[in-house]
């Protein structure tokens, strides 16, 4: 415990804690999002991509970390315009991942950079965080927050069902690619404060178990970003107590959490749902109780 | 306010299965038409047509004049045309009926209209939990709504294939009364009955009977 302490007062330590927290409670939204739009694979889709991206940087002599995210966003632009076919994104990020890796090694190849070190300036470590990575962070999570609760009526019909999206005034297309250019570049630059396996434990995996728990899309962004500060503040506790690095170790305490939202029964749900409101429609006894009060 | 509604020569196609072939039909404005005609003869494939949901191969549609052809034109159209769709093609998350109903642009008259269709309580419910009579009453409050908003035709596939006899009734009776031009796939008498005239499809051509 007295190690634990210790370890707390480290700055470096600290900071890590703060970068972890604030990821917690933005970057389960753009898991959120992944999820509704069924790209799993944009992870190591845009893995490769801002490879690809830091590999062009190294070759025009151009900062590697800002090509790669630029690469990340018009990544995620290029494949907007297929998620108009009901299948087109869950294959398009398969493509893409496939694509990407074979323009990066051979733009490496070309280049004569060493594929290890551009990898190395991709991946980086929580434990590494320096100040500037809280800044981006930070405004990563401003602006997923905004996008989210700026644009949720929108985004819950779009991820409901695209159609209904164009028949309800939403303007599904410029959506759509914000969305996907938001998670895109959220991504590649995860991957850099966090490291690739953190990523996933800050973004589906609360998201999984998010689904599990609410009734709405509202319900269920609430619910991530609950799962993500609860299991990533957890994990990372556990990891600084048994002295193991972070990423694996909040991976498996937030896998662990989401395992656990699957044995909730369907049922049981409504009790728990924190987008249930009572003050409007829904229940007909409650609506009966407010008509007699007036 | 209504709208007339002119389709000229629309062609729909499949790859090569010409579903929609050169339909020509003019609804006046407030006229109530109902389509009818063999499963697989085009009529959903009509009817999305006119919203830019399906692209159109040839011919144009018309509302209260307007043609559409830029995003902001059919945008338009999806507010001058309240639908109610055959089916959903439901995504990974869930939706709420109250949001559903809200969608419409007009949250109290759909609500009102939900109630008046016997799914006022409903409204906390996510549409996957609904029966699919349920379903439909909704979807029909939700378009009631968008005509409350200011739509100025309604299109509506097969609104009644999932209500109880009643319902059937009810439904015909309260479309009967909207004001405005109205399109309704529907192969239910109490439906064909309540409106002017009736319009069948066969094999993706139109004859009006
Ligand atoms: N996505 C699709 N891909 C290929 N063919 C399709 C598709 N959707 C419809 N079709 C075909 O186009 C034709 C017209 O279909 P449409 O849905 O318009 O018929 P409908 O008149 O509405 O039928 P129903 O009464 O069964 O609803 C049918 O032959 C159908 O098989
Ligand atoms: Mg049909």
């Amino acid at each position: 415990m007295d190690g634990f302490l210790d370890l707390l007062s480290l700055p470096a330590v600290q900071r890590s804690a703060i970068g972890l927290l604030i990821a917690a409670v933005g970057l389960p939204i753009v898991g959120v999002f992944i999820i509704g739009l069924d790209i799993i694979a944009v992870r190591f889709a845009m893995m490769h991509v801002a490879l690809l991206g830091i590999a062009v940087g190294l070759l025009a002599g151009l900062d590697p970390m800002l090509c790669g995210l630029a690469a990340c966003a018009l990544a995620g632009a290029g494949v907007a315009p297929l998620a108009r076919r009901p299948t087109g994104l869950p294959g398009a990020m398969g493509l893409l991942m496939t694509f990407a890796i074979a323009a990066a090694l051979l733009v490496l190849s070309v280049s004569g950079v060493n594929a290890t070190g551009a990898f190395e300036l991709l991946w980086g470590s929580i434990l590494a965080t320096r100040e500037i990575d809280l800044i981006v962070l930070g405004a990563l999570t401003v602006v997923v927050h905004v996008l989210f609760w700026r644009w949720r009526r929108q985004l819950a019909l779009l991820l409901f069902d695209r159609e209904l999206a164009l028949c309800s005034g939403v303007a599904a297309g410029p959506l759509l690619l914000a969305l996907l250019v938001v998670v895109a570049v959220a991504i590649g630059a995860s991957i850099r404060l966090t490291g690739a396996l953190l990523v996933d434990a800050l973004t589906v995996l609360p998201a999984l178990g998010a689904r599990n728990l609410g009734r709405s899309l509202r319900s269920i962004v609430l619910w991530a970003v609950v799962l993500g500060v609860v299991g990533n503040t957890a994990g990372f506790a556990v990891a600084l107590l048994i002295d193991q690095p972070p990423g694996p170790v909040l991976v498996l305490v937030a896998g662990t959490l989401t395992l656990l939202t699957y044995l909730i029964p369907e049922g049981a749900r409504d009790a728990i749902d924190p987008g249930r409101r009572t003050d409007r429609g829904g229940d007909p006894v409650a609506a009966g109780q407010r008509v007699w009060q007036h | 306010m209504t709208a007339a509604i002119t389709f000229t020569t629309v062609t729909c196609r499949y790859g090569r299965h010409t579903a929609v072939d050169a339909v020509d039909l003019d609804v006046a404005a407030g006229e109530h038409v109902a389509l009818t005609g063999a499963n697989g003869s085009g009529k959903t494939t009509l009817l999305r047509a006119a919203l830019g949901l399906h692209p159109t191969a040839a011919g144009t549609v018309t509302v209260g004049g307007e043609s559409a052809r830029s995003g902001v034109e059919w945008a338009r159209r999806r507010r001058d045309v309240a639908w109610v769709p055959q089916r959903l093609a439901p995504g990974r998350f869930p939706l709420l009926v109250d949001e559903l109903l809200d969608s419409g642009g007009h949250p109290d008259a759909a609500r009102a209209a939900a109630r008046q269709l016997d799914v006022g309580g409903l409204g906390r419910r996510p549409l996957h939990t609904l029966s699919g009579g349920q379903l439909q009453r909704v979807f029909l409050a939700r378009a009631l709504g968008a005509v409350t908003a200011g739509a100025r035709a309604l299109f509506a596939d097969e609104p009644t294939a999932a209500l109880d006899f009643d319902g059937q009734e009810q439904v015909a009776t309260l479309l009967a009364k909207l004001p405005v031009t109205v399109v309704v796939v529907s192969h239910d008498r109490a439906m064909t009955r309540a409106c002017d005239r009736v319009a069948e499809m066969a094999a993706g051509k139109l004859r009006v009977i």
